[in-house]
């Protein structure tokens, strides 16, 4: 891991495009502005890391459940 | 073509009908090529099952079905198709949907990506059964 000190207003370049700026920083929280390509996905780590979680649970799945479970769900031709 | 699912056994395909996700699935990044599979015994679950990887699938729901009015908010513009990814448990009761972080196809290139709504009250666990949804609050 690179470790850099930054102080408020100073940035970090990451490649030809993305840009990370420190704002501010307050009782211990820092604030941080982003710049990167809409195609970079720019996310909180534990947000990440939620979703990576659902994602496993879900490719567990079992279609002998799916199927019990499916039996408690309206159908696609059923609602309403 | 065909491919060979643990769960499924032999699916037969066109080309056509494989949905690339370019940049993977969160915590799947290296999986692109999958297929759609409509499974009628679990039906209304339909499958995204992968082409690289014979383990790997995973249960989807329209999301209608649970919230109607969510996938009007989830898409922009038209030609797409929404799906959230459902995670099964033994006790269907334990099950959930993830909301917060559906899958978005574009049917006209049939790529696909999995997007992260900004809406935090969404939440990555969203019980599948109605009368669990009441007993959490909603």
């Amino acid at each position: 891991m690179l470790i850099l000190s930054r102080k408020i207003e100073e940035e970090i370049r990451l490649g030809e495009n993305i840009t990370v700026k420190v704002l501010a920083i307050h009782n211990g929280q820092v604030k941080i502005g982003i710049e990167a390509p809409r195609d970079v996905r720019v996310i909180r780590g534990e947000l990440y890391a939620g979703i990576q979680q659902a994602n496993v649970e879900a490719s567990h799945a079992d279609r002998g459940v799916a199927v019990r479970a499916a039996a408690g769900l309206v159908k696609p031709g059923e609602k309403k | 073509m065909k491919f060979t699912n643990r769960q499924f056994g032999e699916l037969e395909f066109e080309d056509d009908h494989v949905v690339m996700f370019p940049v993977g699935l969160i915590g799947f990044e290296r999986h692109r090529k999958f297929l759609i599979v409509d499974d009628v015994d679990s039906e209304p679950f339909r499958w995204l099952v992968s082409l690289e990887d014979g383990d790997l699938s995973f249960p989807l729901l329209d999301p209608a079905i649970l919230l109607p009015g969510y996938a009007v908010e989830a898409v922009t513009g038209g030609g797409k198709t929404v799906f959230v990814v459902a995670s099964l448990r033994p006790d269907v009761n334990g099950s959930t949907v993830n909301l917060r972080s559906p899958l978005v196809i574009d049917n006209a290139t049939r790529t696909a990506r999995q997007v992260i709504l900004d809406d935090e009250g969404l939440p990555l666990q969203f019980p599948l059964v109605p009368s669990a949804a009441a007993a959490a609050g909603r």
